[in-house]
């Protein structure tokens, strides 16, 4: 068993660089293709960390009546509890508000000093489960609580959030829909090279055949030449794709600002690099597969 | 034994390629098919080796019907057969060594033995010192040499040799067909189709005349 692998890698080996121009021409192609989606995924997985990060910082805040009764307050407090998705309630008196805003915008501490009172109302500061807060269910508890008497009005920034997954998901669907594209472009390059590879060796082939080489035979160095170039091809794609997102924000510099941050591109995960990797190998084994059994009538 | 039962073979309409041929070539044997061009020796052989099926007919090679064993299992039958060709078919980008080790290779002989077996036949086909050369850099002679060595480097039982002196002159065809001769003593059946007059009256133990597809004629001196 190992021997025969060791024969069919040795005439892969020596097929491939029998044919390296256009082998590399196909390598070259899978590169792109595969960066291309490396890119898009990188993307994605930044845009989906920071919708991650909002929806896990994110709060709902909700402005109490002044004059409300400390049993009220723990009524409602009671009452926005109850949900599931709901972590942690916190009340903020208004004096604690007032030292909140000092410490936030001490360049506004003279504004602060010619208030005759106390502006800020107190308020139930409410942290919601990060996978539920950009739910409807949240949305539809906070449109009751807003006409719930008691409660004069209610904070809630889930629209970033809303922002970053909806732009994670259009890039993830353009970065499908380009690579798909690509991809397609390269499994039908790899059958062309193949099928040329399958032309220019039909004197051997006829050989084989004579000799009594089974099609299994004949077919495995075919199919071993598509799997390496597949490989070689997205495995070139990984290096060029770390050496991007290094190379990158360098690039970019400061000049974008906040977007700066949504254009930065994440590393892979383990998982995400051996799906490449694998998405490679089988472009390779099934563009030379078709072209193989398509012109390779044993 | 090979057995050929009213064997028919048209290609084209109304044109016979083979018309009725019957025949009984036992072991060992060592057979001449000689005619003139277009006679039908090389659809003869093709149709032994089942490289075409025949239009009608049957064909026996030890009892087995070849015609009904199926596509996929041919390489079963082709496995006991060696073949040569009047071209040399080899390839040219691989060793002499290379070239001959293909049969073993198919069968899935181990690396040790396939330098043991290839030195042993290259030896006998007096090509051992050129066993790295590419066959580009071979006379005509060694070219066909290198391919005989390549059909019987699995001793098979039947060999069948397409014109295999036709690119030759006379003093390395003579040579070749004594090649032949000696794989044929020691237990091959030899069938080679060639239209060389002078090498059949040297050679021919079996001789079959073949003419627009039918045998005209036949003669055992053995």
């Amino acid at each position: 068993m190992i021997e025969k692998l060791k024969f069919f890698l040795g005439v892969t080996r020596n097929n491939l660089w029998q044919f390296r121009t256009r082998n590399l021409f196909s390598v070259t192609i899978i590169c792109l293709s595969f960066l291309t989606v490396g890119i898009f995924l990188s993307l994605v997985n930044n845009l989906r960390a920071t919708a991650r990060g909002l929806a896990a910082n994110m709060s709902i805040v909700f402005y109490l009546d002044r004059d409300l009764a400390p049993e009220a307050v723990e009524a409602i407090r009671q009452e926005i509890s109850r949900p599931a998705f709901v972590e942690q309630v916190g009340l903020v008196s208004p004096e604690q508000a007032l030292e909140r805003f000092r410490t936030n915008f001490p360049d506004l501490a003279d504004v602060v000093a010619g208030l005759k009172g106390n502006p800020f109302p107190p308020s139930l500061e409410l942290r919601v489960n990060a996978r539920a807060s950009a739910s409807q269910e949240v949305a539809a508890f906070v449109e009751g609580l807003k006409k719930r008497p008691g409660v004069t009005d209610v904070l809630f920034n889930r629209d970033w959030v809303e922002k970053m997954q909806g732009f994670s998901r259009l890039a993830g669907a353009v970065g499908a829909f380009l690579g798909g594209i690509l991809i397609l472009t390269s499994f039908f390059i790899i059958s062309n090279v193949v099928k040329l590879n399958v032309f220019a060796r039909k004197n051997e082939i006829e050989i084989l055949r004579m000799v009594g080489g089974t099609n299994l035979f004949i077919r495995i160095p075919f199919w071993l030449e598509g799997i390496t170039l597949g490989l070689l091809g997205s495995l070139l794609s990984l290096a060029l794709l770390f050496v991007v997102i290094r190379l990158f924000p360098v690039y970019l510099g400061a000049s974008l600002g906040a977007l700066q941050e949504l254009l930065r591109f994440r590393y892979p995960d383990p998982g995400q690099v051996l799906a490449l990797l694998g998405g490679g190998a089988a472009t390779g084994f099934i563009g030379s597969a078709t072209s193989v059994s398509k012109f390779l009538k044993v | 034994m090979i057995e050929l039962f009213h064997i028919w073979k048209q290609y084209q309409k109304p044109y016979w390629a083979l018309s009725d041929v019957s025949l009984q070539i036992n072991d060992g044997s060592f057979y001449f098919i000689t005619g003139p061009s277009g006679s039908g020796k090389t659809t003869l052989l093709k149709t032994i080796f089942r490289e075409i099926l025949p239009t009608e007919g049957q064909i026996l090679i030890n009892g087995v019907n070849i015609l009904k064993v199926p596509d996929h299992r041919i390489y079963t039958l082709r496995r006991s057969m060696g073949i040569v060709f009047q071209d040399f078919r080899l390839m040219f980008h691989k060793t002499v060594f290379d070239n001959v080790a293909v049969p073993l290779q198919v069968l899935g002989v181990g690396r040790k033995e396939i330098r043991r077996r290839v030195f042993a036949t290259l030896q006998k086909v007096n090509l051992h010192q050129k066993m790295w050369e590419l066959p580009g850099r071979l006379s005509y002679g060694e070219q066909q040499r290198v391919a005989i060595a390549r059909a019987i480097v699995n001793n098979p039982e039947i060999i069948l040799a397409d014109e295999p002196t036709g690119n030759l002159d006379p003093e390395l065809a003579f040579e070749i067909v004594s090649l032949f001769k000696q794989i044929n003593k020691q237990g091959a059946t030899v069938i080679i189709g060639s239209h060389d007059r002078e090498l059949i009256r040297h050679f021919g133990d079996n001789i079959l005349f073949l003419q627009k597809g039918k045998i005209v004629g036949k003669e055992a001196h053995a």
